[in-house]
């Protein structure tokens, strides 16, 4: 039994005080760059809404991921391209005024564009959609999908790797730590009355150049 | 999902044992501060892409950074500032403890231990530390600093009641 037991628990009783807000704050200014190479993920509020949303929509908790849903999806995005393929097709073909082959012609051809094209052709210039030309109606009906009734895009940034690339040395001479951090942003779309959700990956890449004093 | 940088954790769980022991380190009472922040920031650009740093290695840089600093200072100033530095070590704990006179006289006698054992002490009780860390931290043997801790307790042990019945014997003056 040590004799000094009671005193060092008498003295570890005694807390020090912790540095001010004022402190860490300079201190952070003061680590730059270097501070914000080792990071962790911190669930927050937005999580947490997509964790709600998720609880839900759990009475479709397989339908997102669910082999028929994707197939009735891949179908009807394709069925959607193929309608604007034979509209751009039909527009192409309806601007290009078709030129009569005549083999015999010794004069060069000359081009004569049509004026009154806009007479022809209906162009709905609707100021809501986002393409010129079509309106929203248009659209729908052609990509099979909703126009309005969208949620919030819900914006996910996740880190997947860092990696240490060592010491290089700057312009100036000064040596310098080079770390890269790899990054996933996803970008998710909901449609609760469709219950249709659309998810978009981008990888991306962060290096930080970090001086390293010589001391 | 939010990001939060690893070293607000890490200072959270380790600032104030560091500051303390800058404040003991330090040769002028406001130098503390500008101690453990120089040590700290050289220390995390150089080992904070792990995630996870020793803080063995702050304290070593307080303290060399303390010393290189106190040589760059006038002596005379030093003797000066000393005057300053030898507020009570109090102010650097938590204020609850003002009501229980017992830890009051604990600090004092803490106060009154010469500087190698004081550091000794810090280090281990509020460090955390092992003896095998400490030794590395002050560049001493394992057994310097063992024997510095022993002496330490032991003069604790002996000066606790005398601070007590000091204090005693002061209010009964004063009143």
């Amino acid at each position: 039994m040590n004799e000094f037991e009671k005193l060092e628990a008498e003295l570890k009783e005694l807390r020090p005080l912790p540095p001010s807000e004022e402190f860490t704050s300079s201190l952070e200014i003061a680590l730059g760059d270097a501070g914000k190479v080792a990071i962790r993920c911190l669930p927050d509020e937005d999580s947490l809404e997509q964790k709600k949303s998720a609880r839900t929509m759990s009475a479709y908790p397989s339908k997102l991921l669910s082999f028929p849903r994707m197939v009735v999806f891949a179908g009807l995005t394709g069925l959607a391209l193929a309608a604007v393929w034979a509209i751009l097709l039909y527009f192409s073909s309806s601007l290009v005024p078709e030129i009569p082959v005549e083999s015999n012609h010794s004069e060069p051809l000359l081009f004569v564009q049509s004026t009154d094209i806009e007479s022809t052709i209906p162009i709905s210039d609707d100021p809501d959609s986002p393409l010129h030309g079509l309106s929203l109606d248009q659209i729908q009906d052609i990509s099979v999908m909703p126009v309005s009734g969208w949620l919030d895009p819900q914006i996910n940034e996740r880190l997947l790797r860092m990696v240490d690339e060592g010491i290089f040395q700057l312009p100036g001479g000064l040596p310098a730590r080079r770390v890269r951090h790899y990054f996933m942003d996803e970008t998710l779309w909901s449609h609760p009355a469709s219950d249709t959700r659309i998810l978009s990956t981008t990888p991306r890449e962060e290096v930080i150049l970090i001086e390293l004093e010589t001391y | 999902m939010n990001t939060e940088p690893i070293w607000k954790s890490w200072f959270a769980r380790h600032g104030a044992k560091l500051l303390l022991f800058a404040r003991q380190q330090s040769r002028r009472p406001d130098e503390a501060e500008d101690l453990l922040q120089e040590a700290f920031v050289r220390i995390w650009r150089l080992y904070g892409h792990t995630g996870e740093v020793s803080p063995g290695l702050v304290y070593r840089a307080i303290r060399r950074l303390a010393i290189d600093w106190a040589r760059s200072i006038d002596r005379r100033q030093i003797r000066e500032n000393k005057v300053a530095l030898d507020s009570p070590l109090s102010f650097c704990f938590e204020r609850t403890l003002e009501q229980d006179e017992r830890k009051q006289a604990l600090l004092r006698a803490v106060e009154r231990l010469p500087d190698q054992q004081k550091e000794v002490v810090t280090l281990k009780i509020w460090g955390e530390l092992t003896f095998d860390e400490i030794a590395r931290i002050l560049d001493e043997s394992l057994n310097t600093v063992a024997s510095r801790y022993r002496y330490a307790l032991q003069k604790l042990k002996d000066w606790v009641p005398e601070e007590m019945e000091g204090k005693k014997e002061d209010s009964s003056t004063a009143s």
